[in-house]
C-alpha cells in the first residue's frame, strides 16, 4: 500500500539545518498494522505526515496503492487524504466549536456524503466506539479516553484504507490506553492498515511490526509474532 | 456544509463573546453611519424627479456680465422671457413662471404672515403635482382663485374640503377675497417646490404689467419637445434677447448706463437641486451642494472601514486559537477553498448581526439625523427596492472587506504546525500595525478638523461687528413713513425699557450711482432714519450723523470702504449722483465699517439715504437689560394698534447674527459625531488587540514578574508598542489634518489662526485615550500571579 524509497526532509533556518528523514525507505502492505518507534526528534512524526500527505518530502519517491504522490498539488492531496486517510493524534485534535456528533461527522461533509445518510453512518460509528451516549457533548465535556475514542470515530468515519496514529495514547491513563490499543486492533482486523508512531513498547506490541528510527533512518525492523 | 459553517460561526461568536461585541458594535456603527448617509444620499439624487415629463423640463438661467469681467450667475429671469422664448421657439412646448411673494392673509379676523407663490395657469399640467380637489386646467381660471396645500386648506379651514371657501389678501393697505378653487396634495418632501399658496400670475400681471427684460425676480421653466438640441434652443434664446429687448437695452445703456451683456440659458430641472452654480432658490427650496454628501459618504466609509479593519486586526490577532480546527479540517480533507469560504462566511454572519442592529441604531437616530442634515428622511424607504438592494450590496462588500483577508491567512495555515502546536502569527506584522496607525490617523485628523471648526465657529460669532447687537429687538412691522415711524417711537418708548427706537428699509441691494463726474461706483444700500446708527452704536468718523429735516433732501453718509472705492481724501461734501433718479446727493457723513452682513461676506461700500417719503419696514428697539419681560406686552399691543393687519414677531439681532452660522453649527456637530464614533471604534479595536498582546505575552509577563520586573515596568513595556502606532500616526496626520484645515479656512474672508496647540492638543488627546485604553489591559495582566501566567504555557 505504502512504499517510500529514499525520502529526505530537510528543515532549515537562517542558521540550522536539520535533517528530519534520511534517504528513509519501508514499505508497509495493505492490512498491516505498523509501529514506528524511536527517540524523540529521529523522524517519527515528520515520517507520519509525510505520510498523511500533510507535509511534501524535500527528495525521493512516495508510492501510495502504486501511485506516485510525492509530487501532487495541495488539492490532489487533500482528495487523496479525505477518501483514504484516517488520523488520530495524542492530543485528539477535536474542534471546540462543534460536538462529539458534528466532530465524526466533519469528514464526511468534505466527502459530500448526503446529510441523511451522515447522520446513519456517524450514529454507527459512535455506537461501535460506544460514545453514542455522548453525541450532543462538546470535547470539553469528556474524558481523555472518551475524546480519542471519539478522534477515532473520525478516523474511520469515512471508512480509509489507512490511519496513521501519533502516540494515540500518550495523553491517556492505562485502562483508556488499552481501550484505545484495542479499537485501533479491531479496526486493523477489519482490514484497515494502521501506521502507528509510539514511544509506548506496550502498544507496539498490538503491532505486526515494529519500525525503529534514529536520525532519520530506518535503523532496525522487529516482526511481531 | 453550509450549517457546519453557521453552526461553527456561531459558536465562535458566542464563546469570544468580548471579541464579538468588539466587531458587532464597530461594524453597526460603521453601517448604521453609511445607511444614513446612502438614505441621504438617495434622497438628495430623488429630488424633482417624481414629475413625469422631468427629462424634458429645464429651467432659464441668467449670466450678467460686467464691463470689468465679473460674472453673475442666476437660475432667475424676469417675466418676459417665458413668453417670448416659447412663441418665438419651436423646441419650447410650454412654460411656466414661478414667482415668490410674502403676503398677509386674513381670515375669521385673525392674520397671518404666508409665503405664496404665483404661478401660470398650466402649472398642473406642466408639473406632477396631485390635485385633492380642482382641476388642473380650470384651478386658475379666476383672476382671484386660490389653490392651497392640504395642510394650508386645515389650517385656515379645518377641512382638506375647501373648495368654494373664501381667504382674504392684502395688497397695498386693502384686503382682497381670494376663492380656493383647489386643493394640492402634500407636496413630495423631496421637491425643490413646495406648494403652499398659489395664485394665478395673471392676477400679478394685472396689477404690474411687468415687460422690462433686464428684471430677474422669478423662476422660469420651460417644457421641450423631446429630443430637442439643448445648444440650439440656447442659441435661439440670444437671437430672441437681442431682438426683442434691443430698445429696452439702448433706453437702459442711455438712461441708467447699464453695460452688462445678458444672456440666457438652459438648466435640466433634475440638476437644479444640487447646483452651486444655478441655486434654487425664490421660491424654491432645500438648495444643496453635492459637497455635503461627498464629506458625509467619506466619513461613513471611513468609520465602516476603520470597524472593519478592527474585524481583520482581532480575527488574525486570534488566528492562532483556530489554527488547530483548521489543521483539523485540512486532515479530514478540507481544501484551502472551502476554508476561505467558511471564513469569509463568518464575516458575513457578523456583518449580518451588526447589520441588523445598525437598522435599530438607523430608526433610533433617524430623527436627529433629520434635524441635523435639514431632512424628513423615514425609514419607510426601506421599502424602495433600489435601497434595499444598496444595503444588501452595502452588507456584502462591509463581509468581504472585513472577511477576506482573515480568511486567506487562516485558510494558509499549514496543518503540520497547527496540529503539533507550531504555527505562529507574529513577526513583524506590519500590516496589522499599519492599519492601527490608519485608525488613529483618522481620528487625529477628525480631533483636528473638529477643533478647528469649533475655534472657527467660535471666531465667528465673538467676532466685533462694529456695531452692538445686543438686546435689540427687530419688529417686521408694516410699511410706514418717517411721520408715521416717529408717532411709533414715541407710544414705544413710553414704556422706560425701551431706550431708543430706529428702523431702515433694504440692505443687500446693489445699487448704482456715479461719483466723481463720470465714475460709476456699486454698493449696498439702504433707508435709515435718524435713530439708527446711535441705536446700533455705529461710529461716526466724520461729519455727522443725519439730522431731520436738513439732510432729508439730499444727505447721504457712506462707509469707509465707499470712501477708499471712490478715492476720496476728504469724502464730506463729495457729490453722488444717482443720475437715474436726476436726484445729486452729498456727503454728511462717514461711518466706520461694520459687519452688515454675515463674516462669510467682506464688507463692501455701503451708503445710507433718509428721506421723510421713505417707506420703513424693519424697526430696531434697544432694551434695556433686564426690560423685555415687562416691555413684551407693551410692544405687542402697541404694534398691533398701529398695524392691526399685520402679524406680530420678535425677533433678536444677535439670534439673526448667529442664525448666518446655522450651516457651520451643523457642520460642527457632523465632524464632533464622526470625530467622536471613530474614536470610540479604534480604541475598542486597540483594546481588543492589546488584551490579545497581553494573551500572547503571558508567559513573558510571568517571568518578567519572576526576574524582579515591577507592575509600572509590565505596564510600560505593554504600552509603550502601541504608543509608538498612536505617536506614528499623530505625526502623518499632523500635515494632512494642516493642509486641510487651510483649505477650508480660506472659504472666510474672516478666519481663525491655526495654532500649534490645536496639533498638540489633539496629539495629546489621542494619546491619552489610547494609553487609558491600553493601560487598563495592561495593567490587568501585569498585575495577574505570575504562577498562573506561567502555568498557561
Amino acid at each position: 500500500m505504502i512504499k517510500i524509497s529514499n525520502l529526505e526532509k530537510i528543515y532549515r533556518t537562517e542558521e540550522v539545518e536539520t535533517v528530519a528523514l534520511n534517504k528513509l525507505s519501508f514499505e508497509v502492505k495493505e492490512g498491516e498494522f505498523v509501529a514506528v518507534m524511536g527517540p524523540s526528534g529521529c523522524g517519527k512524526s515528520t515520517l507520519l505526515n509525510i505520510l498523511g500527505l500533510l507535509d511534501d518530502p524535500d527528495a525521493g519517491s512516495f508510492l501510495f496503492n502504486g501511485i506516485e504522490v510525492a509530487g501532487f498539488n495541495e488539492r490532489k492531496r487533500a482528495d487523496l487524504r479525505k477518501h483514504n486517510i484516517g488520523f488520530v493524534f495524542q492530543s485528539f485534535n477535536l474542534i471546540d466549536e462543534l460536538t462529539v456528533f458534528e466532530n465524526v461527522e466533519l469528514p464526511l461533509i468534505y466527502t459530500g456524503v448526503k446529510p441523511a445518510e451522515r447522520k446513519k453512518i456517524v450514529e454507527e460509528v459512535l455506537d461501535k466506539m460506544v460514545i453514542m451516549h455522548r453525541r450532543n457533548h462538546y470535547p470539553q465535556q469528556l474524558s481523555g479516553g472518551q475524546q480519542q475514542r471519539v478522534a477515532v470515530a473520525r478516523a474511520v468515519v469515512n471508512n480509509p484504507k489507512l490511519i496513521l496514529a501519533d502516540e494515540p495514547t500518550g495523553n491517556l491513563d492505562s485502562s483508556n490506553g488499552n481501550e484505545v490499543m484495542q479499537l485501533l486492533t479491531d479496526l486493523n482486523e477489519q482490514g484497515t492498515t494502521i501506521v502507528m508512531v509510539t514511544h509506548s513498547e506496550h502498544d507496539a506490541r498490538y503491532s505486526h511490526r515494529i519500525i525503529r528510527m534514529l536520525d532519520g533512518q530506518t535503523v532496525m525492523q522487529n516482526i511481531m509474532v | 456544509m453550509l450549517k457546519n459553517y453557521f453552526l461553527i460561526g456561531i459558536r465562535n461568536i458566542w464563546r469570544n463573546k468580548v471579541f464579538s461585541a468588539i466587531n458587532i458594535i464597530g461594524l453597526s456603527i460603521g453601517l448604521a453611519c453609511c445607511m444614513l448617509i446612502y438614505l441621504y444620499t438617495m434622497d438628495e439624487l430623488s429630488y424633482d424627479k417624481f414629475h413625469a415629463n422631468k427629462e424634458n423640463l429645464y429651467r432659464i438661467t441668467s449670466t450678467i456680465v460686467s464691463p470689468d469681467g465679473s460674472k453673475n450667475e442666476t437660475g432667475i429671469t424676469g417675466m418676459m422671457p417665458g413668453p417670448a422664448f416659447k412663441n418665438s421657439i419651436p423646441e419650447i412646448e410650454s412654460y411656466v413662471r414661478i414667482q415668490n411673494e410674502g403676503l398677509t392673509i386674513r381670515h375669521n379676523n385673525e392674520v397671518y404672515d404666508q409665503e405664496a407663490q404665483y404661478v401660470d395657469e398650466n402649472f398642473f399640467r406642466f408639473f406632477s403635482f396631485p390635485l385633492l380637489s380642482g382641476s388642473p386646467t380650470t384651478v386658475f381660471n379666476n383672476l382671484r382663485s386660490v389653490v392651497l396645500s392640504e395642510e394650508l386648506a386645515i389650517k385656515y379651514f379645518g377641512t382638506r374640503d375647501a373648495i368654494g371657501k373664501t381667504l382674504e389678501l392684502k395688497f397695498g393697505e386693502d384686503f382682497e377675497p381670494f376663492e380656493v378653487a383647489g386643493v394640492a396634495k402634500t407636496t413630495p418632501q423631496n421637491s425643490s417646490l413646495k406648494i403652499k399658496v398659489l395664485l394665478p400670475m395673471k392676477f400679478a400681471e394685472s396689477r404690474n404689467k411687468d415687460t422690462e427684460w433686464i428684471n430677474f425676480y422669478l423662476n422660469t421653466f420651460v417644457a421641450l419637445k423631446p429630443g430637442s438640441n439643448i445648444t440650439a434652443v440656447e442659441n435661439k434664446f440670444q437671437q430672441v434677447f437681442q431682438r426683442e429687448a434691443a430698445e429696452q437695452l439702448k433706453v437702459n445703456a442711455e438712461k441708467y448706463g447699464f453695460k452688462e451683456k445678458v444672456s440666457f440659458g438652459l438648466q435640466p430641472l433634475l440638476d437644479m437641486h444640487l447646483s452651486t452654480r444655478f441655486q434654487a432658490m425664490n421660491g424654491l427650496y432645500d438648495a444643496s451642494n453635492p459637497v455635503y454628501s461627498y464629506i458625509l459618504s467619506a466619513i461613513a466609509i471611513l468609520i465602516l472601514l476603520i470597524a472593519c479593519i478592527n474585524f481583520v486586526n482581532l480575527t488574525i490577532g486570534r488566528s492562532l486559537k483556530r489554527s488547530r480546527e483548521i489543521g483539523i479540517r485540512k486532515c479530514v480533507g478540507g481544501q484551502r477553498s472551502q476554508l476561505i469560504v467558511q471564513f469569509l462566511g463568518e464575516s458575513f454572519i457578523v456583518s449580518v448581526i451588526a447589520f441588523g442592529f445598525a437598522l435599530v441604531l438607523v430608526n433610533l437616530v433617524l430623527p436627529y439625523f433629520n434635524t441635523l442634515a435639514n431632512k424628513a428622511l423615514s425609514f419607510s424607504y426601506l421599502f424602495n427596492i433600489k435601497l434595499v438592494l444598496g444595503y444588501a450590496l452595502l452588507l456584502c462588500v462591509t463581509a468581504f472587506l472585513a472577511g477576506f483577508y482573515p480568511a486567506l491567512v487562516l485558510s494558509g495555515f499549514n496543518p503540520v504546525k497547527t496540529l503539533y502546536g507550531r504555527e505562529t502569527y507574529g513577526g513583524k506584522n506590519y500590516l496589522s500595525k499599519g492599519m492601527v496607525v490608519f485608525q488613529f490617523t483618522l481620528s487625529t485628523f477628525l480631533i483636528i478638523a473638529v477643533i478647528t471648526i469649533y475655534t472657527q465657529f467660535n471666531y465667528l460669532t465673538r467676532y466685533d461687528l462694529g456695531y452692538n447687537d445686543k438686546g435689540v429687538a427687530h419688529v417686521s412691522a408694516g410699511r410706514m413713513d418717517k411721520a408715521k415711524l416717529d408717532v411709533l417711537r414715541t407710544e414705544l418708548m413710553k414704556h422706560p425699557g425701551i431706550e431708543k427706537v430706529a428702523a431702515d428699509q433694504g440692505g443687500g441691494w446693489i445699487t448704482g450711482a456715479r461719483i466723481n463726474n463720470g465714475t460709476d461706483i456699486t454698493f449696498d444700500y439702504k433707508y435709515i432714519d435718524e435713530t439708527y446708527l446711535p441705536l446700533f452704536e455705529i461710529p461716526v468718523i466724520a461729519g455727522r450723523n443725519f439730522s431731520f429735516p436738513l439732510d432729508t433732501a439730499n444727505g447721504v453718509i457712506v462707509n469707509e470702504r465707499f470712501v477708499k472705492k471712490a478715492g476720496w481724501k476728504n469724502p464730506l461734501d463729495q457729490e453722488v449722483d444717482f443720475f437715474y433718479h436726476n436726484r445729486k446727493m452729498k456727503v454728511v457723513g462717514v461711518i466706520r465699517d461694520y459687519h452688515y452682513a454675515s463674516l462669510n461676506e467682506t464688507i463692501q461700500p455701503q451708503l445710507f439715504t433718509f428721506h421723510p417719503s421713505h417707506s420703513y419696514n424693519d424697526v430696531y428697539l434697544k432694551i434695556s437689560s433686564g426690560s423685555l419681560a415687562g416691555a413684551q406686552d407693551h410692544m405687542m399691543k402697541t404694534f398691533k394698534s398701529f398695524f392691526p393687519f399685520r402679524p406680530y414677531s420678535i425677533k433678536f439681532k444677535e439670534d439673526e447674527n448667529l442664525a448666518a452660522y446655522e450651516s457651520e453649527a451643523k457642520w460642527k456637530q457632523i465632524i464632533t459625531m464622526g470625530a467622536i464614533l471613530t474614536i470610540v471604534i479604534s480604541s475598542i479595536g486597540l483594546l481588543g488587540l492589546a488584551t490579545i498582546a497581553a494573551q500572547k505575552r503571558t508567559r513573558e509577563i510571568g517571568i518578567r514578574k519572576v526576574l524582579g520586573a515591577s507592575v509600572y515596568g509590565i505596564v510600560r513595556n505593554l504600552s509603550l508598542d502601541f504608543l509608538k502606532l498612536v505617536l506614528v500616526a499623530a505625526l502623518i496626520a499632523f500635515p494632512i489634518a494642516w493642509w486641510a484645515t487651510n483649505k477650508w479656512l480660506e472659504n472666510y474672508p474672516y478666519r481663525t489662526e491655526i495654532s500649534w496647540w490645536i496639533f498638540v492638543s489633539a496629539g495629546m488627546l489621542v494619546t491619552l485615550i489610547a494609553l487609558m485604553t491600553i493601560g487598563f489591559q495592561a495593567y490587568s495582566a501585569a498585575l495577574a500571579k505570575p504562577v498562573t501566567s506561567l502555568k498557561a504555557e
